[in-house]
């Protein structure tokens, strides 16, 4: 059927991405060289969608202040969620401005358009929902499905281990009748996630409609995904800026040296600055208003806004927020690498370093590899630091 | 000051089409609204007090104006306290005229002893009932309607847009001097507006027009002459920018929308006009603008704040500048010297007092510049050279982000036309290209409205800082004056012993902008500890780099970054203070008691 409004879930913070999100929620984080968000909102948009809701929570603003009103000239309407209360509280936020099925979204997934269009095809009056089935063998890892036919028969979420082959894509389609569904569901720990609304509504014995489909959806859980991610996009060059020369997608408004090199494929965005003598790519995303300076050397990794990698410095398969600055000279070298997230260790993941958002690395440090350095942290001249550091903290040689 | 409106081919919906369109004016004035339809006879409908006020009492169906085409307003009083009667549209006695006015009749005094003396009676205290008495008499004595309207604009003086209609007529006449009057080519559809968004919706086909220039519009079509009837040619532009950008993205305010839009803002104007590479500022508009010898600025309100920061920024490229208050400039201008600029900094590209002054100006011969961010505004259209700030439409009353945005294009334009002169061009440079970022993290960080919460209900609020500081003191005084409506002023540091001093008491918190750790920022502090020994609670915004937290009560903190940028980040951390404590008043934020956002009157 034909539907015109989609929710999106854009509330959230990504707790396992930490210290990227502390002054922004994941689908702010940069696919490439724009936030995970503007992916989600171009696929809805090319799906035929001109009635965008957000629901933003966490870090609110940060959304609020990137989209403003429109998004290629349809209407965004926002809706806060005060507390993180899960996936179904969120889509309840905009239960008010809705009529009509509509379409709900992950705001930090990038998702494919093809992905929204099946759901919107498949979905009819009979369905109080629809939702998007992919193929994969990652399916235990995150909701898992089961299908009879194109009903679904059952949602798991993240079953760990089993012969689960399909994935629920986190694209659905709703009724209006969803509401009181979703409403209605006794709540874990106060939490009320959207799938236990949709599992509620096959236990009483309504329609869930499964829509096999093929297309990109790609989960970004912890910092590493975030280089796995911009590599996916440049190889399929999914970046707007305009193609200068066969994977080298480059703003108008940048200022490249000639002497400098680029490294296909790769992607600079507006008003970046590279001197002579810098490599940047490949798989690499520098982000607007970024800097590299004279012979600094970036490879396999996601640079964001204003962000200055200081002459002579080495980056490998590494993550800056917005604002860094990377001292002259300075190495970070790639992974494979031991990664600490919280209280677990990640064995052998391909990761340099996380430099968090307006991070300051001294000329001449060197970070061993599968560091996450926190926000506004200050790494001293010449320091070899071989251990994660908290925000704001100063680390001295 | 207000906005005024016109609007033909419409069938059903010219009353929704004017009352949208007034809403987008508000900005100009709103202490009452009001609209004339008009077929065979003139419906009016005017109500004191907010556009709601109106609205409510058509929707209650207390009044049911109609007819195919119409004129709207929304006022800012001038001439008589907002009342029903004072509201435009004004009407002749026999309501065969109606006629909606911004600006000022400066002789409608004496026109109307003439009119009473005639036997008219007035029903309000406005200049502008002048206009359809005229209108009417002319009617009476047999003119055709066009001739007439003509004739009335022969008999009146001073600055204006009108527009009228009349009954029986399916023609709207309009003209303007001195005051923004724009037309609106839609299909079928024509518009009147004092400003393009009023229109937006329904078209972005724009006619600008200039002073003494009469526009006739019917649903056949638009036509444009000179005061004797001959007929101009006028270019139809398109504008690119979009109704939808003028919403509120989720936020209570426009006023605070507009605050978090800074880095974006400031990043649209910096866009391709910084080089990082070569370390140089170019701006093409000013291409063909030479080194002045001595800079005049003159400018209102907070664009003369950003002024005074464009003379200290001139002085340091060792170019004599002086900024004026264009009001005062207007009527005793200081002489413009040879191969002298006067620059007119004013956001909205119509304050009369601005226009005004750089008319003065001009006519002695000064070469003019307009800094603005209305593409197609009169300062835009009159100046020799104009550079626009690119910050995209502001709809809070209270400036904030074009604040900022002037700021900005401040340091582009002395950096472009006196370039190299203070030597370090490189780090002014990448200093710009971090203040995106620089603001993004105040905005991030910022601990103001905690702060506030620990002065609500004091006496006065006081703000001084020297140097680049001291325009960012009074910008902050101003902005917390006109929204929060509590007692605040900026000083320049080193004066408050010169006599403010003896209003600070322990309910007189002072907001002390310090940056950097030179000369300045040392003598900043030693005010600081005058103020403190009177036992005022100090506020300090501060990059860190003196020692001044060790004197003060609370701290906003900055990060570190070249003195000229600086100012600009303290700057948004006094915005928000400001923000944060109207808002815990309760004040009417985006539209505060007796302002209006562009002041078209001198």
């Amino acid at each position: 059927m034909s539907i015109g409004s989609a929710v999106v879930l854009a509330a959230g913070e990504g707790r396992r991405l930490r210290p990227l999100t502390k002054y922004r929620p994941k689908p702010m984080l940069p696919a490439a060289n724009r936030p995970i968000l503007e992916y989600v909102f171009d696929a809805l948009v090319d799906a035929g969608i001109d009635d965008l809701h957000v629901v933003v929570g966490y870090e609110g603003d940060r959304v609020q202040d990137h989209f403003g009103p429109t998004y290629r000239t349809r209407t965004i309407t926002y809706h806060r969620q005060d507390k993180q209360l899960g996936s179904g509280h969120a889509l309840l936020q905009a239960r008010e401005a809705l009529d009509g099925d509509f379409l709900v979204v992950n705001g930090d997934e990038v998702v494919d358009t093809d992905l929204i269009e099946a759901v919107i095809d498949g979905h009819s009056a009979q369905n109080v929902c629809t939702l998007a089935v992919v193929e994969s063998t990652e399916a235990p890892m995150y909701g898992a499905v089961t299908l009879d036919g194109d009903t679904v028969t059952d949602l798991i979420e993240k079953p760990g281990s089993g012969s689960y082959r399909l994935l629920n894509a986190g694209v659905y389609a709703f009724g209006p009748s969803f509401f009181s569904a979703v409403e209605n569901v006794e709540r874990e720990e106060g939490e009320l996630a959207l799938t236990d609304g949709i599992a509620d509504v096959i236990d009483r014995g309504g329609h869930v409609r499964g829509v096999r489909a093929n297309g990109m959806h790609s989960e970004v859980t912890y910092p590493w995904d975030l280089t796995e991610l911009a590599r996916t996009l440049l190889a399929d060059g999914r970046v707007n800026e305009p193609e200068r020369e066969p994977g080298v997608h480059v703003a108008d408004s940048a200022s490249i040296a000639d002497e400098a090199t680029l490294y296909a494929p790769v992607v600079v965005g507006a008003d970046v600055a590279i001197e002579p003598g810098a490599i940047v790519g490949p798989d690499t995303a520098v982000g607007r208003s970024s800097t590299v300076e004279a012979g600094a050397v970036v490879r396999h990794s996601v640079i964001d806004s204003d962000t200055r990698v200081g002459t002579n410095a080495t980056v490998e398969d590494s993550i800056t927020g917005q604002g860094v600055e990377i001292g002259v000279g300075s190495t970070a070298p790639g992974g494979p690498a031991d990664v600490r997230v919280g209280d677990r260790v990640h064995e052998g993941e391909r990761l340099g370093c996380v430099l968090a958002d307006r991070a300051r690395l001294g000329g001449g440090a060197t970070v061993t590899p599968g560091l996450l350095v926190g926000p506004g942290a200050d790494i001293a001249a010449g320091v070899t630091l071989r251990r994660n550091v908290d925000e704001d903290t100063e680390v001295q040689g | 000051m207000c906005g005024i409106i016109g609007c033909v081919g419409h069938d059903d919906d010219t009353l929704d089409v004017i009352l949208d369109g007034l809403e987008t004016l508000e900005y100009r004035g709103y202490d009452s609204a009001g609209v004339a339809l008009a077929g065979d006879t003139i419906d009016v409908e005017k109500k004191e007090g907010r556009l709601d006020v109106l609205r409510e009492s058509i929707d209650n169906g207390d009044a049911t104006p109609s007819g195919p085409i119409g004129i709207g307003h929304t006022r800012w009083s001038t001439h008589g306290p907002p009342t029903d009667a004072n509201a435009h549209p004004h009407t002749d006695e026999s309501d065969r005229v109606a006629v909606v006015h911004n600006g000022i009749i400066e002789n409608y005094q004496a026109l109307r002893d003439e009119l009473e003396a005639d036997g008219v009676t007035f029903t309000s205290d406005t200049d502008t009932e002048v206009v359809p008495h005229l209108f009417g008499a002319f009617l009476d004595a047999g003119m055709e309607a066009e001739a007439a309207f003509r004739r009335t604009l022969d008999r009146i003086e001073g600055s204006y847009a009108i527009a009228a209609v009349v009954a029986g007529d399916d023609r709207i006449f309009a003209t303007r001097n001195d005051s923004p009057l724009v037309l609106g080519v839609g299909d079928g559809t024509y518009y009147l507006a004092s400003d393009v968004p009023a229109f937006l919706e329904q078209t972005r086909d724009v006619v600008y027009l200039d002073d003494g220039e009469v526009a006739v519009i019917d649903a056949d079509g638009w036509r444009v002459a000179d005061r004797d009837g001959d007929a101009v040619d006028k270019e139809v532009s398109t504008v690119t920018w979009s109704a939808e950008q003028t919403g509120k993205s989720g936020y209570d305010h426009y006023m605070l929308k507009e605050i978090h839009e800074q880095p974006t803002a400031l990043r649209q104007g910096l866009s391709g006009r910084l080089d990082e590479l070569s370390g140089r500022v170019t701006v093409e508009e000013l291409d063909d603008v030479g080194t002045p010898e001595t800079v005049h600025f003159v400018a209102c309100g907070t664009s003369y704040h950003a002024a005074l920061y464009g003379v200290e920024l001139f002085r340091e490229a060792g170019i004599p500048a002086q900024a004026f208050i264009a009001s005062e400039y207007a009527t005793g201008p200081a002489p413009v010297p040879e191969n002298g600029l006067v620059i007119g900094v004013t956001q909205s590209g119509e304050t009369a007092d601005t226009l005004a002054a750089l008319r003065e100006a001009a006519g002695r011969g000064a070469e003019t510049l307009a800094l603005t961010n209305v593409v197609g505004s009169t300062v835009a259209r009159e100046c020799d050279h104009v550079m626009y700030i690119r910050s995209g439409p502001e709809i809070g009353v209270a400036a904030s982000k074009t604040f900022s945005s002037q700021l900005t294009s401040l340091n582009l334009l002395v950096e472009s036309l006196a370039g190299g002169a203070t030597g370090d061009s490189r780090e002014l440079v990448s200093a710009l290209r971090d203040l995106p970022g620089d603001i993004q993290q105040v905005l991030d960080e910022t601990t103001a409205e905690a702060v506030v919460d620990e002065y609500l209900g004091d006496d006065a609020f006081f703000f001084i800082g020297r140097g680049q500081n001291f325009p960012v003191a009074l910008e902050g005084a101003l902005k917390f004056k006109e929204i929060t409506y509590e007692h605040a002023e900026g000083f320049a540091a080193g004066e408050l012993k010169h006599g403010p001093l003896a209003l600070v008491t322990a309910r007189t918190p002072v907001f002390a902008v310090v940056t950097g750790n030179d000369e300045r920022a040392r003598k900043t502090i030693g005010n600081v500890k005058e103020v403190e020994a009177r036992d005022a609670p100090v506020v300090a915004v501060t990059d860190g780099q003196s020692d001044v937290e060790r004197y003060a009560d609370h701290v906003l903190s900055i990060p570190e970054t070249h003195p000229r940028t600086a100012p600009m980040l303290a700057n948004v951390q006094l915005q928000l203070v400001s923000y944060h404590m109207a808002d815990r008043l309760g004040r009417s934020i985006d539209k505060p008691r007796n302002l209006a956002k562009s002041v078209t009157v001198e």
